[in-house]
């Protein structure tokens, strides 16, 4: 109790409010700290497959021998369709699968995105396991075309040659379905939300045949030609769409075979080098975090994270000596893993960040960083909160012995405090608590908020062409608009600092409560976004031209406009393509961080500027 | 001032409108949320039970439909929604506007502020009723649950309908408002003292002699049986056999499905062992039942105070609480602007209800559809949602009675209390 009282005694305080930059600052600092010690051994751990059931690498393969003359001759299938049209190409597909007494289907779909039409056909075949009663299915697939656009030749042949040596066996307890979409990202995505029942009907032909619920898939990215090629590494790729992650133990899997059973090194995100220093693992790690924070497709596998089917991508790098029948023995290898499973992947991590194909960084471990971040913001929200309550006029000093301080001495209201044994007399006007005026700020903030929705709107459904010159004139329309709407503001309704205080207030409060529930769904955006923004904690309204001039410059840096601009241009990416892609990603795979962009970090860092920019019309 | 209320009503019913007219996914997608639609008030459920009303099957068959019997009739006279959804929105913005109207005539009555046995010291900060209808009817809360079609909406509107009657001392409406709330949800029965108490004082105020207290409760409470059993009887009649006693009343009194929301209920009973429940079910609904005669008796000179905090407690602690009780409590806390200076952690508690509104429907998505999280992500949510509305509860209720202690000691008025 006797604690208590202190505490609330401390909240008249006035030396308390000088803490809460420093409490700020010191959050950020520890949250980019932390980030920077996880890739350590020991803040990371090993990985391991908790989901015994899978026994990974445990099963001889048998898929050798003749089954690689096979393969090549559905290589030099595959190659002669190369040229033909996709009618055509489905139909030879088909055939391949019925030769095999699979039972097969075709699904078109075509999709409209910034004025483009993107249409193409899936073919898919069902294997029903000879064990299984239709209750679940495993997903095999090799996209057409891979993400860089090449022909999968060796991949599409070898998920035929696989479905071919499949459908041989007994040993299947769940139905495995061999699809082979038009193209990566838009067809894995119509086939699999028109397997769960939710694609829209009018552009998107419903799955004619259809098994059980999903309990993983795998895809194969092998473009190699008819003539082969012999790779070095497996990359393998995990970022589901809004950078949800399948379970671990999916990827463990996958690692353990690769590496233990048949001794192909594992590589992931580009990491074509990896010698396991501290650079190249942090530097693994904010790839991780990069892609997953864009939240984009990074291959077939993407679209079924979403719909919590663990999913996986396997593509082949390098020049070495590992050839298609190992790949393809790796393959069958997970699915006999697969095979086993006896309920939904579920005992491992959903939340990880991969340092190296065998070390990771779990959600109880990093999740800090970016919650610390967050938390700075409702530190200063709170802290403005508490600065605007109290009287802005100093009261004059008592104890002062000049004259005109004299006069007022005898009006100077004191109180008298008591605390145990101390006395102290405190002018009554720094204890009381102003009357708060909120409704300016109230509406400034969601008036704000709900112009993000414009460029939002704009971005998504705007013609290819007339992407760029949007893009430019947004630029230079969010480079004015603080500028104007401060001088708008102080000719029209000059804010008082108090109202300038609440305005940022509510804005940081609103950009931490985003940002922390944000961070559970996916750490690595509201990280990047906290870390842009943090330029926001410390500006304030000022009336000094200099500072105000320096906050400005700041800011306009820091314009989410610019800094997408820069990200562009930073990582040698074409601008409209970006856009494309973004307005393709609302559109197919439902995207989330566009809204994100305009909606929280925009409004928030527009609402700073304002008020920092006020500072240059007062 | 009526054109500033037919503005702000036209304003509130366009943007009704609009949000049914523009987003035709919207009311089903909210409808299906846990956090806006209960077991006890769904459209959806009202919707299966309607189509069994209609090919004279029980509604109540099946086990899906836990409404009120009488809804059933007023609903088939509309349109099947599912293909002309207009006339159910009509109905539904029609229902918020009228409780915003009821909400102004409370507002107007002044009773929030002056009673007939106090007067508060800050008599004079108050907002004006459009003001107050307004926090009503933009309320995001009170725009989800009205696009989510959720009979709540009905309740709320029966609820502001009885707070405004016997704020004017309209006995006979009081009571039948009063009454089909109960009807239609029961927990709004427990109302009944402290708006008793309002109506009584209104017409002891009005009028030069007082009228007995005695003979005042015993009329008004026999006319509050009667009608409630006419209804009830009247919904027999309709069902041809009672049994829907146990499929309403019987599923809010005793829990049987524990579909997630808001509340604290639901979690504590799917871990609790069979032989504890039903002696769990006495204490949870004992501790509801509590508050109401330990407030009317200590706050017996503010009855709408008593009333107001009441349906704060119903949107925390009755078993199938929805965003449209928080709704309901935060639309009549602006009658209290006089108190708000008083208030000390009005900061704290709206910074928790937005947070816990945020990371609500975010854990909800964790453990339901990425099935990264679990059922304690959600009920921990739930918690805070809880916290933040008691932190408000407890904090006007130490607002009121500092009021009320700087009029009987106005010496006192500025000082620190401590208790002792």
């Amino acid at each position: 109790m006797a604690l208590l009282a202190t505490l609330l005694a401390l909240r008249k305080d006035a030396r308390i409010l000088k803490i809460p930059p420093y409490l700020s600052a010191f959050c950020i600092i520890v949250g980019v700290v932390w980030l920077l010690i996880l890739p350590l051994n020991e803040y990371s751990r090993n990985t391991y497959v908790s989901e015994n059931a899978l026994l990974p690498g445990q099963v001889h393969t048998y898929f050798t021998g003749s089954e690689h003359n096979v393969f090549r001759a559905y290589r030099q299938e595959v190659a002669a369709l190369a040229g033909s049209s996709v009618d055509q190409r489905s139909k030879r597909l088909s055939e391949i699968f019925q030769s095999n007494n699979l039972k097969v289907a075709t699904q078109k779909y075509s999709y409209q995105a910034s004025g483009r039409n993107i249409s193409n056909e899936n073919v898919y075949a069902v294997l029903q396991g000879p064990r299984a009663d239709a209750t679940e299915a495993v997903v095999m697939m090799a996209a057409w075309r891979n993400m860089a656009g090449d022909i999968n030749h060796s991949g599409v042949a070898l998920v035929l040659s696989l479905a071919r040596y499949f459908k041989r066996w007994s040993l299947w307890s769940k139905d495995v379905i061999f699809l082979i979409p038009g193209d990566s990202t838009t067809g894995s995505q119509a086939w699999v939300d028109a397997y769960h029942d939710s694609h829209s009907p009018d552009t998107i032909e419903p799955l004619s045949i259809k098994s059980g619920a999903l309990q993983g898939a795998v895809a194969v990215d092998y473009p190699a030609g008819p003539w082969g090629h012999r790779y070095d590494k497996l990359h393998i790729m995990y970022d589901g769409v809004n950078g949800q992650l399948p379970n671990l133990d999916l990827f463990n899997t996958a690692v353990s075979i690769a590496s233990g059973q048949m001794g192909i090194g594992c590589t992931l995100q580009r990491m074509w080098k990896h010698d396991d220093s501290y650079q190249e693992r942090l530097q693994t790690m904010l790839r991780g975090m990069i892609s997953q924070g864009l939240g984009h497709a990074t291959g077939p596998h993407s679209s079924f994270i979403p719909y919590h089917v663990d999913a996986i991508t396997l593509q082949t790098v390098g020049d070495g000596w590992h050839d298609e029948m190992s790949l393809g023995r790796t393959v069958e290898s997970l699915f006999r893993s697969l095979n086993n499973l006896l309920e939904h992947l579920h005992q491992s991590f959903f939340f990880y960040l991969l340092l190296q194909a065998n070390r990771f960084v779990s959600i109880g471990t990093y999740l800090p960083s970016a919650m610390l971040i967050a938390m700075n913001f409702s530190i200063t929200s709170i802290a403005l909160w508490v600065l605007s309550g109290r009287s802005i006029t100093t009261p004059p000093n008592p104890a002062s012995t000049s004259n005109k301080d004299k006069q007022e001495k005898e009006k100077a209201d004191v109180t008298v405090v008591k605390k145990d044994s101390a006395v102290a007399i405190v002018p009554t006007k720094s204890l009381e608590t102003v009357e708060r005026r909120l409704s300016l700020p109230l509406t400034f903030v969601a008036i704000s908020h709900f112009l993000g929705l414009l460029p939002l709107y704009l971005f998504n459904n705007t013609h290819e062409s007339y992407l760029d010159p949007i893009f430019y004139a947004i630029l230079g329309l969010t480079g004015i608009l603080p500028f104007a709407t401060a001088a708008i503001l102080q000719s029209f309704r000059r804010p008082t600092p108090q109202e300038s205080n609440l305005i940022q207030c509510f804005s940081l409060l609103l950009l931490g409560m985003f940002l922390s529930a944000l961070a559970t769904l996916n750490f690595s955006l509201s990280f990047l976004v906290g870390i842009l923004t943090t330029p926001l904690t410390f500006i304030r309204g000022t009336k000094n031209k200099i500072f105000a001039i320096i906050g400005s410059v700041i800011l306009a840096i820091l314009n989410p406009v610019v800094v997408i601009r820069a990200a562009v241009f930073f990582f040698g990416m074409d601008l409209r393509q970006v856009l494309v892609q973004a307005a393709e990603g609302w559109h197919v795979w439902g995207l989330w961080t566009q809204v994100v962009v305009w909606l929280v970090w925009w409004p928030a860092w527009f609402a700073g500027s304002v008020v920092v920019s006020g500072g240059l019309f007062s | 001032m009526d054109q500033q209320k037919a503005l702000l009503f036209g304003a509130a019913a366009a943007v009704r409108l609009f949000l049914f007219t523009a987003f035709p996914s919207l009311p089903s997608l909210l409808a299906g949320r846990v956090e806006v639609s209960t077991p006890v008030t769904s459209f959806k459920r009202l919707q299966e039970g309607l189509f069994l009303y209609v090919h004279n099957v029980s509604p109540y068959d099946g086990g899906v439909y836990h409404q009120a019997p009488l809804l059933l009739p007023l609903f088939s006279l509309l349109p099947n929604p599912s293909h002309y959804p207009f006339a159910t929105n009509l109905l539904y913005t029609a229902v918020d506007l009228l409780g915003a109207h009821a909400l102004m005539l409370v507002a107007d009555s002044g009773q929030s502020i002056t009673t007939r046995l106090s007067k508060s010291s800050r008599k004079d900060l108050r907002w004006n009723s459009a003001a107050v209808a307004a926090s009503f009817l933009f309320n995001p809360f009170t725009l989800a649950a009205c696009i989510a079609r959720s009979t709540s909406a009905l309740t709320n509107l029966f609820v502001l309908l009885a707070l405004a009657k016997a704020s004017q001392g309209a006995s006979i409406t009081f009571i039948l408002s009063l009454s089909i709330a109960s009807y239609l949800s029961m927990h709004p029965l427990l109302l009944f003292p402290p708006l008793l108490i309002l109506c009584y004082d209104v017409r002891a105020s009005k009028s030069k002699v007082a009228p007995s207290p005695l003979s005042f409760t015993i009329v008004h409470a026999v006319a509050l049986v009667v009608t409630l059993c006419g209804l009830l009887y009247v919904s027999a009649l309709l069902m041809g056999s009672w049994e829907f006693l146990s499929a309403t009343y019987g599923v809010r009194l005793l829990l049987p499905d524990l579909t997630p929301n808001v509340g604290l209920w639901w979690y504590f009973f799917t871990e609790m062992f069979d032989s504890f429940r039903e002696f769990f079910l006495g204490v949870f609904w004992l501790h509801v039942v509590s508050y109401m005669p330990g407030l009317t008796i200590r706050l017996r000179k503010q009855p709408l105070y008593v009333a107001t905090t009441l349906t704060g407690i119903f949107a925390v602690f009755t078993p199938y609480p929805s965003i449209a009780d928080a709704a309901l409590y935060l639309s009549l806390v602006p009658l209290f602007r006089h108190l708000f200076p008083l208030m000390r952690y009005s900061f704290l508690a709206s910074a928790v209800v937005l947070y816990a509104s945020f990371l609500g429907p975010t854990f909800y998505h964790l453990w339901i559809y990425a099935g990264s999280g679990n059922a304690n992500f959600f009920y921990a949510i739930t918690l805070v949602w809880s916290l933040g509305f008691s932190i408000i509860i407890g904090d006007s209720l130490y607002a009121v009675l500092r009021d009320e202690l700087d009029v009987e000691r106005p010496e006192l008025r500025g000082k620190e209390v401590a208790r002792i």
